[in-house]
């Protein structure tokens, strides 16, 4: 179905539409880089503890649930798809076949969030857990329960941006069922979408990281 | 209305984020083939962030529109790189180059590894990694 979208506003300080766009989408990105930072700390972190405590890390990371990792891998990756596919649709006017695609995307995250709730509930039976709560009989040692502090600071930030994205591209979808989207105006899925795909991103590096190595 | 006033250069399309899709789960595959085959240590590493950072490009240029869009984006995306690298780097190096009783007790970088070689002799013994519970293990 195309629907020509009405006109989007254009605030009285930009000369055009076109840099309107362009200043949305650079601020976005330069949020984005705040992201990435933010998350390159942990992996700092990791980096830091995997370097102090090379045999540590080895065998507790064979503790992690590759199968369900890897599952989730594939889930995000797809959701990544859903994504590209409904900015593209944005852009043609074709808001129901946005809505549509968007809803498949909350649809992938909720299922990664539930596989990896499933994980967590396995690490918290076991007693794996992070730092001095760290009580699982299987495996001890120096180092082992800092594996399971930076597990869960990365995987529960990254979890809490799922959410965060779920949340946003459900917004998105909503404008996207009103009709709003179209050739002139896509900035909001544009965004959103962005949004998404660093969420994807971060998982391409912690699922190897984390289960893998 | 065609979308005249919108982006210059080449556009991806539906098709090209379907292959972009298909690559992203081949080298997902590839990594996981790569760990059952339990290969050297280094190698593992290497193959695994190498597919990773593989995987990332492909998304940031082609999922994320990088590719289309340039100027300040890029200026940005590649300032975040530069620091990440320094933010990762420089903390290893610290790391690395301490004086060993700096680091925590029981650590022990990796052989093989730069700067790994300076370790102190050790009058006390770590505490052995134990994979199976000892007899009489209570927990906490």
């Amino acid at each position: 179905m195309r629907t020509e979208a009405p006109s989007p506003r254009l605030a009285h300080h930009f000369p055009s539409l076109e840099t309107q766009e362009h200043a949305a989408r650079l601020g976005m990105w330069l949020f984005l880089a705040t992201e990435i930072l933010l998350f390159t700390v942990l992996f700092t972190a990791y980096a830091v503890y995997r370097y102090l405590f090379p045999a540590a890390f080895d065998e507790a990371s064979k503790l992690a649930h590759v199968a369900l990792g890897a599952t989730n891998t594939v889930v995000l990756i797809t959701s990544s798809l859903t994504v590209a596919l409904a900015v593209h649709a944005a852009r043609q006017g074709e808001n129901r076949k946005v809505a549509l695609l968007l809803a498949v995307t909350i649809a992938f995250g909720a299922v990664f969030m539930v596989l990896k709730g499933v994980e967590y509930h396995h690490h918290f039976a076991e007693g794996q857990l992070p730092g001095r709560y760290y009580h699982f009989a299987g495996l001890s040692g120096p180092g082992v329960p800092m594996y399971f502090t930076v597990y869960f600071l990365m995987t529960g930030l990254h979890g809490l941006h799922v959410l965060i994205g779920m949340g946003v591209l459900a917004w998105v979808a909503i404008k996207a069922g009103r009709g709003e989207f179209g050739p002139r105006y896509s900035t909001p899925v544009e965004l959103g979408g962005l949004y998404w795909h660093l969420v994807d991103l971060i998982w391409i590096f912690l699922f190897p990281l984390l289960y893998l190595l | 209305m065609a979308g005249s006033s919108h982006r210059e250069g080449a556009h991806f399309g539906p098709r090209h984020y379907v292959l972009v899709w298909v690559a992203l789960m081949v080298l997902t595959a590839v990594t996981v083939a790569v760990w059952k085959m339990q290969m050297p240590y280094a190698l593992r590493v290497t193959v695994a962030l190498s597919i990773a950072a593989v995987k990332a490009t492909l998304v940031v240029l082609i999922f994320m529109h990088l590719w289309e869009h340039g100027g300040a984006t890029r200026l940005v995306v590649a300032t975040s790189l530069l620091f990440m690298v320094l933010l990762i780097g420089l903390t290893l190096a610290d790391n690395a180059t301490r004086f060993p009783y700096a680091n925590p007790p029981y650590s022990a970088p990796a052989e093989g590894l730069p700067f790994a070689s300076e370790r102190p002799p050790s009058n006390v013994p770590p505490p052995p990694m134990r994979t199976v519970p000892e007899p009489g293990y209570q927990g906490h």
